[in-house]
């Protein structure tokens, strides 16, 4: 658009696409080739070996741990995101029906946490949930229960509760979104004829905000199944996360190419469920 | 939207207020602690002091991970405005298949999980001979906001139209003029936009930092290491200070993208 006519052949349109287009290969695209690459070398004596090979597929796929995990929690994000939407929704809805200054506020507050520093917000969750946390003397004191609770002490509980409250901004803003896009008048028009706000809501807004929805949900699970801080902050011994697995191998366990095939392994569930999204809502519209 | 009876609005209100306390009670916990004394662990809710905030100006771990987040932010900021400024304009300079590529490409380290930016970089600057420090921090947080600010960019030049752009060139401005005295000063709302909450994404990133830093520490990976040992009273001033600087980046970035009169405000 900057350049016209003459101008379009010239160095500038040049410089812009050089910029444009090596700078996304160097950063983003080798990157991502080499790691790929990397999934299909091997260890051998705390060597990387390059011969390609599918070793550390065949292992994903026959050891007795990986696949098991990869599922709890494929249904722990799911869980998570199932939860944020439900609770986001109303908190969306509420926002676009708000006008002006209270608006502002509200969308403000969603902000906040929303852009609040992460190991913060997970280190205060673990010290309300820890045994001898804020919930269990609160409600010890209060006389709730006479044994502090371990539903929610360092387990996949504790994980879930605690991606949900990390994650719920990220689902009230898509909702909110297709909310606003929601023609007035397809509102207007169903009262007017009679609908009563509970029918409006059901056979109007809801079906048009299923999108947002759908987009919410997504990016919940995308978040969720990525985070390896948040499950080994709070999720103990027993609350293991395929993203715990991933990030063991480049640490403790340092195999950096079975990491990698892990690592492949959990893009592709990652592209499959935002492809999935993705389907569902052209299906809606 | 639609008129809401008071038992909807009330039954909203206390879902709302529910989440708001789910999302900010863990927060204030630490920021009230902040206000007073602590000792042996416990919080003296009857002796009111600052000397937490006292104690963190002396904490010089955490006030030199504060200035490298500082440095790796600006610079993050600043050049996936600048690169993202470039990309849109070539974006939005006609219509192609690598355009569409590109633009995919871009997109990838944000919908892909950070943990796979983070180790895709983390191999490839081991592959290429570059060490880890704040400079991969601060490549592997741009590749990160880079697709917000090149997005919010293109936006708002497809919204600005090619018109503008043409009347420039036909009074005989160059293409520099054009750019200078015509794209820039129409971008500027949009890129004090995308610069602040870019800042604040940097800010604030973990994942992928954690793969890629070296032995400068940034502020969330210094309060990762720590929090292992349980924190000191200090980070709960320096959690009030996190807060109140949030609600302000908030606040310029929500009047930034919604000015007055549009609609999301009305």
């Amino acid at each position: 658009m900057l350049f016209v006519g003459s101008a379009r052949n010239g160095l500038g349109p040049c410089l812009l696409a050089c910029v444009s287009y090596v700078l996304p290969a160097a950063f983003i695209v080798a990157p991502l080739a080499s790691f790929t690459a990397y999934s299909f070398f091997r260890m051998e004596n705390g060597q990387i070996v390059r011969d390609l090979n599918l070793g550390n597929y065949w292992r994903f796929f026959t050891d007795a741990i990986f696949v098991p995990v990869l599922w709890q929690t494929c249904v722990l994000c799911l869980a998570t995101a199932f939860l944020a939407t439900v609770i986001g929704y109303p908190v969306a809805f509420l926002l676009a029906n708000l006008q002006g200054r209270r608006r502002h506020f509200l969308l403000l507050m969603v902000l906040v946490p929303l852009l609040m520093s992460y190991i913060i917000k997970i280190y205060a969750i673990r010290s309300i949930l820890g045994g001898n946390g804020f919930l269990n003397r609160f409600l010890l004191w209060t006389g709730v229960i006479d044994q502090p609770l371990t539903l929610f002490v360092f387990n996949l509980n504790a994980v879930l509760l605690t991606l949900t409250v990390l994650l719920i901004p990220f689902a009230i803003l898509p909702i909110f979104l297709s909310l606003e896009r929601i023609p007035r008048s397809l509102i207007e028009a169903s009262g007017d004829l009679g609908a009563s706000n509970l029918q409006t809501f059901a056979r109007i807004i809801l079906p048009l905000s299923l999108p947002g929805v759908v987009t919410a949900a997504t990016f919940v699970f995308v978040l969720a199944i990525g985070d390896f801080l948040t499950p080994q902050m709070v999720g103990g011994q027993s609350g293991f996360t395929f993203g715990r697995i991933v990030y063991s191998q480049f640490g403790t366990a340092f195999n950096w190419p079975f990491g990698a095939a892990l690592s492949t392994i959990l893009a592709i569930v990652v592209i499959s469920v935002i492809a999935a999204g993705n389907l569902v809502q052209r299906r809606a519209t | 939207m639609m008129r809401l009876s008071g038992l909807a609005t009330g039954v909203l209100s206390a879902i709302t207020l529910l989440v708001f306390v789910l999302l900010y009670g863990p927060l204030l916990i630490p920021i009230l602690s902040s206000f007073f004394t602590v000792s042996h662990g416990d919080v003296q809710w009857r002796e009111p002091s600052l000397s937490s905030y006292e104690a963190l100006t002396h904490n010089a771990g955490i006030l030199t991970a504060v200035g490298n987040t500082l440095i790796v932010g600006f610079s993050a900021t600043l050049l996936s405005l600048i690169v993202g400024t470039l990309m849109a304009i070539h974006y939005c300079g006609g219509k192609s298949t690598g355009r569409e590529v590109m633009q995919f490409a871009v997109y990838l380290p944000f919908l892909m999980p950070p943990i796979i930016t983070g180790l895709s970089l983390l191999i490839y600057f081991r592959e290429i001979g570059v060490p880890r420090s704040l400079l991969t921090v601060i490549a592997g947080h741009t590749v990160f906001v880079q697709a917000l600010a090149f997005r919010t960019i293109v936006v708002r030049l497809q919204s600005l139209g090619p018109s503008m752009v043409e009347a420039s060139a036909d009074l005989g401005a160059s293409a520099w003029q054009t750019l200078v005295h015509i794209i820039l000063p129409n971008l500027r709302s949009t890129l004090v936009g995308a610069g602040v909450l870019s800042f604040a994404l940097s800010f604030d990133e973990t994942l992928i930092t954690l793969l890629v830093t070296g032995t400068d520490n940034t502020l969330p990976i210094r309060l990762w290491a720590l929090m292992r040992l349980g924190f000191t009273p200090d980070i709960n001033a320096l959690v009030a200070i996190i807060f109140g600087s949030t609600i302000v980046l908030c606040i310029i970035a929500v009047r930034q993208f919604l000015p007055a009169g549009s609609p999301a405000l009305e």
